[in-house]
């Protein structure tokens, strides 16, 4: 892309240093590949293997990061095309959006790799671990591709490998039936997801009659709306936005807990992606975009968090917050997409920028949670949290780095969930000098984020406090020892970010910001407000950690010379206590859920004591999500019963078989 | 200078004004109730004793008292005591300074359920639902305020040319988010009628059942923790009733800790006059509150445009 005037040298080394860019990343991605194919060939010799491809796979990202720095600084756009099957062309391009949904990918993809080491540890399922390892760099793979695929063919292709890729190591347990209906749920959602994408992308297709992207801007407008609620609704399914987020808490409790991380905490972004580069693509500001994005970001936000404090399996429960930050990510979003329609560009900006950045902070903290959780279940073989207890004791890495991604995921200061909620209230904050419907609408996002934050403290306060604090209540979980090496670091690693993100969030910020230049209407706000932003930010939380400090020394001065003695804990007058006896997850939660009866079902046992001796009585308690009872009730039993009615055309008999084949290439000879 | 001062003051008299609250008690039991010092007594008396710490518990429980003390103490370097501009301030401290709020209840919850007691997992549970819907009445004043005059810092509310009182523009407003705060005050500091510190059994308390196993100079940090809180409620408030920017240094001092006064007064006789409510009916209580400021901030969208 030389200027007039320029030698033919500047441009060969211009092209060169663009064209680089994009060699870097495709040899990453080779790398990658190689890893996988690595562990597929070298599965017999179990521990060569494991350590091969974790050694390869973070090769392989660390590459991969080099090649997005420049992008993300703001250079050149790299592109790279090849043609596929004589007709279509594959293209792949990386601009700051694209490489700012890399970093997540090619940050937590290694460190959940690194994981594995420990996790996956069984020697006599070696070839199921090389197949699994083999996904997982497809999937990492396919990811990649999928946040820099340029045109419809090759974004097509490469969300199907996303996604199939994930199905596959979603079965990993495929033995059990309960993994295999999670597996076979995942496998509708995300085909039926991806039948909308598709559909959105032909729509588009048919008006444009190209398979770039940057086409999309010419359709009329009426049609762009179309073409983007029905993105919007395969995208929501992926990204696991209420009430399409149903797969995930079967599909996440039923994979591996490295699987998990990955797909938590970077596979369900790339519906975010999805919504973002649509947006971006189509060029266009409709109001009504941002309302519908807002909306079902709010209701995705709060039942998200609500069902969360309803759920006991600890990976159910982590699913269901990934429901509630995608539900945070999609009203800042909204919020940005709001201030775009109203020309508020103080708004939007914010709006924008605090989304991204709550996509990869959310990457990092529930990537952390998965694998801290995976730790537990790995080392308890217990799920429920009312069976836990106590685990801080034993496993005090595991439980310190859990505690700190759980002050995270709440947004408190001063970790680094706080900054991207804090981009988002700022941004929504300047909404509130519009008129009208879109006064409400922010207003109703404040409200909804300050309910999320407050219920989000509530559920890991419950989860922190049932699962690693108190004594434990179950004797497998007394005697559980602290995990690998292999485990633990990542979990150190990715703990340590929450808190210097927290702590330095200039950088950060800063990278968001620069990833909204692929939008291209948006006219960010002056670098002076951000850097004064990002500076009070900062300002405010290492104060708050200098007080911290100050305090934490003023109490060691006081216990200077005082005497410290180890007593039980008051039981109150009782003087026979149990461990049974300890406040349960069920009982914390349950009058914040009844409080949101309506939107939620509780189902409760109870046997009752009717006689002068009772006999044993009983107690359970359920929370069904409404969106999987009214899409079983709704849709599928009646859809069930209309395809029974045409089961005679499935009788065996395989003539008849062999008509219907006839009859249809007939058919088509004479009408297409 | 002022400024450092102003600060000292309210930080080292947090103590002095819970003792208010005792005496107006004590005058409608007909007792001659506390000295007015009590507090201070109490947390000398704390500060020389040791501590003894159950078995159950874990580094989790010493932070709390920490987390909870610095949080409290974090929130007042931001605030304008009698109008006089705060140690720090920005555009958009409110949020964080709630949100700071949030990580000293956070880490007092989990000090409470490392404990392994059932009572204070009870109370625990009722501190997070509680506090929740508080927040959500604290945010819808935030948005008004926003309304009113486009500021998101304590300092941009209280000083200035146009602060937001009752005394200025949007009065009718503001006497709405008096009585609203005052109910969150309640709430949130663990006051009758949400909580009743002083009765002597565990399952019915809400913020003093959490802290039962807590001894020493840690119970010292968190009931000096609990004073400042109170005192930025308190203070919150006082702001919105007068404003002090009108008069100068000592004058506006005195009469910001007068009427400080008399808001621990109100929540001594609201404490002698009603009872503890049935736990249930605290949520609609609180609700109550946020119906006032949502209410207010609907009437931004056209009486005021």
């Amino acid at each position: 892309m030389g200027r007039p005037g320029d030698t033919t040298l500047t441009i060969v080394l211009y092209d060169l240093i663009r064209r680089g860019m994009m060699d870097t990343f495709l040899l990453s991605l080779t790398v990658l590949l190689a890893g996988g194919l690595f562990a597929l060939l070298t599965c017999k010799l179990f521990s060569l293997m494991k350590a091969g491809y974790i050694t390869i796979t973070a090769v392989g990202c660390m590459i991969g990061l080099y090649a997005i720095t420049g992008p993300l600084q703001g250079g050149e756009i790299a592109t790279y095309s090849i043609s596929w099957l004589h007709i279509f062309t594959l293209s792949f391009s990386i601009d700051p959006l694209s490489a700012f949904f890399l970093i997540p990918i090619f940050t937590v993809c290694p460190l959940a790799a690194l994981y594995s080491f420990h996790y996956m540890n069984k020697a006599d399922q070696r070839l199921r671990v090389g197949v699994n390892f083999f996904f997982s760099t497809l999937l990492i793979v396919g990811m990649a591709l999928v946040a820099t695929a340029e045109n419809i063919i090759s974004f097509a292709l490469v969300w199907e490998i996303m996604s199939l890729s994930s199905f596959l190591l979603v079965i990993y347990d495929h033995h059990e039936k309960d993994t295999r209906k999670a597996g076979y749920i995942y496998f509708i959602f995300t085909q039926a997801g991806a039948m909308f994408i598709l559909s959105s992308l032909a729509l588009a297709y048919s008006y444009t009659g190209s398979f770039s992207f940057s086409a999309f801007a010419e359709i009329p407008a009426n049609i762009k709306i179309i073409v983007f609620f029905l993105a919007l609704v395969g995208f929501g399914s992926k990204a696991g936005m209420f009430p399409l987020h149903m797969w995930l808490p079967h599909a996440h409790p039923a994979a591996p807990s490295n699987i998990s991380a990955i797909m938590s905490g970077v596979m369900i972004k790339m519906g975010i992606y999805g919504i973002f580069r649509f947006y971006a693509a189509l060029d266009t500001t409709e109001l009504v975009f941002g309302e519908a994005v807002l909306t079902f970001g709010m209701v995705s936000g709060v039942l998200g968090v609500v069902y969360a404090l309803g759920k006991h399996d600890l990976k159910k429960l982590l699913a269901y917050h990934s429901v509630e930050n995608i539900g945070i990510i999609l009203i800042g979003c909204g919020i940005g997409m709001i201030g775009m329609a109203e020309g508020n560009m103080a708004m939007a900006s914010f709006g924008f920028a605090g989304s991204l950045l709550h996509v990869l902070n959310h990457s990092i903290f529930k990537s952390l949670l998965f694998l801290g959780a995976g730790v537990v279940l790995q080392k308890t073989g217990i799920r429920h949290i009312d069976q836990l207890g106590g685990i801080i004791k034993r496993m005090p890495t595991t439980g310190s780095t859990f505690l700190t991604g759980s002050i995270s995921i709440s947004g408190l200061p001063p970790f680094n969930g706080f900054v991207s909620e804090f981009l988002i209230y700022y941004g929504a904050f300047h909404g509130l000098r519009l008129s009208g419907s879109s006064f409400v609408f922010t207003m109703l996002a404040i409200l909804s984020l300050a309910i999320i934050g407050g219920l989000a403290a509530a559920c890991f306060t419950k989860v922190v406090g049932i699962v690693f604090l108190g004594e434990p209540r179950t004797d497998m979980t007394a005697n559980v020892q602290e995990a690998g090496m292999s485990m633990t670091i990542p979990m150190v690693i990715l703990a340590a970010s929450c808190l210097v993100i927290g702590i330095f969030p200039a950088p950060f910020i800063h990278t968001a910001f620069m990833a909204l230049k692929s939008i291209k209407p948006l006219v960010p706000v002056g670098a002076e407000e951000i850097a004064l932003v990002t500076g009070n930010l900062a300002m405010a939380a290492r104060l708050f950690l200098a007080v911290f400090l100050f305090s934490m020394l003023l109490r060691k001065v006081l216990y200077l010379r005082k005497t410290i003695s180890h007593k039980p804990t008051w039981g109150c007058g009782f003087t026979q206590p149990t461990a049974r006896m300890q406040y349960s997850g069920t009982s914390y939660a349950m009058s914040v859920v009844d409080f949101f009866r309506p939107f939620v079902r509780v189902k409760t046992r109870y046997s009752g004591i009717n006689r002068i001796f009772p006999g044993r009585t009983t107690y359970t308690t359920k929370v069904e999500d409404i969106s999987e009872i009214a899409l079983v009730d709704h849709l599928a039993i009646p859809f069930l019963y209309f395809l029974r009615k045409l089961r005679w055309i499935q009788h065996g008999h395989i003539q008849l078989y062999i008509g219907y084949i006839i009859v249809a290439i007939v058919a088509l000879l004479l009408f297409v | 200078m002022e400024t450092y001062i102003s600060f000292a003051i309210a930080v080292l008299t947090a103590p002095l004004f819970p003792g208010i609250i005792l005496k107006i008690k004590a005058f409608f039991a007909g007792k001659n109730g506390p000295p007015l010092l009590i507090k201070y007594y109490t947390l000398i008396k704390l500060l020389r004793k040791g501590s003894v710490y159950s078995t159950s518990t874990t580094f989790v429980f010493k932070l709390g008292p920490i987390v909870s003390f610095a949080a409290a103490l974090t929130v007042l370097f931001f605030f304008p005591f009698a109008g006089l501009a705060p140690l720090l301030s920005f555009h958009g401290d409110v949020i964080v300074l709630f949100y700071i709020m949030g990580i000293g209840r956070f880490f007092t919850v989990i000090a409470a359920l490392d404990t392994a007691s059932p009572f204070e997992g009870m109370g625990a549970a009722r501190e997070v639902f509680f506090s929740t819907l508080a927040e959500v009445t604290v945010f819808t004043v935030l948005i008004l305020f926003y309304r009113i005059n486009g500021s998101l810092s304590l300092n941009a509310y209280f000083t200035g040319e146009e602060p937001i009182t009752l005394m200025g523009q949007s009065g009718a407003l503001i006497l709405l988010v008096i009585i609203s705060m005052f109910m969150v005050l309640l709430a949130e500091n663990s006051r009758v009628p949400v909580d009743d510190p002083a009765t002597h059994l565990e399952l019915t308390m809400i913020h003093e059942v959490m802290i039962l196993d807590h001894s020493g100079p840690d119970l010292a940090l968190i009931e000096m923790g609990a004073f400042l809180k109170l005192l930025f409620y308190s203070a919150f408030i006082t702001q919105l009733i007068f404003p002090f920017t009108m008069l100068d240094g000592l004058a506006s001092g005195v009469l910001f800790f007068g009427i400080l006064s008399i808001v621990y007064v109100c929540v001594g006789i609201t404490e002698s006059i009603m009872a503890r409510f049935r736990m249930d009916l605290v949520p609609k209580f609180i609700l109550t509150s946020f119906a006032l400021v949502f209410f207010a901030a609907i009437l931004t969208m056209g009486v005021f445009q």
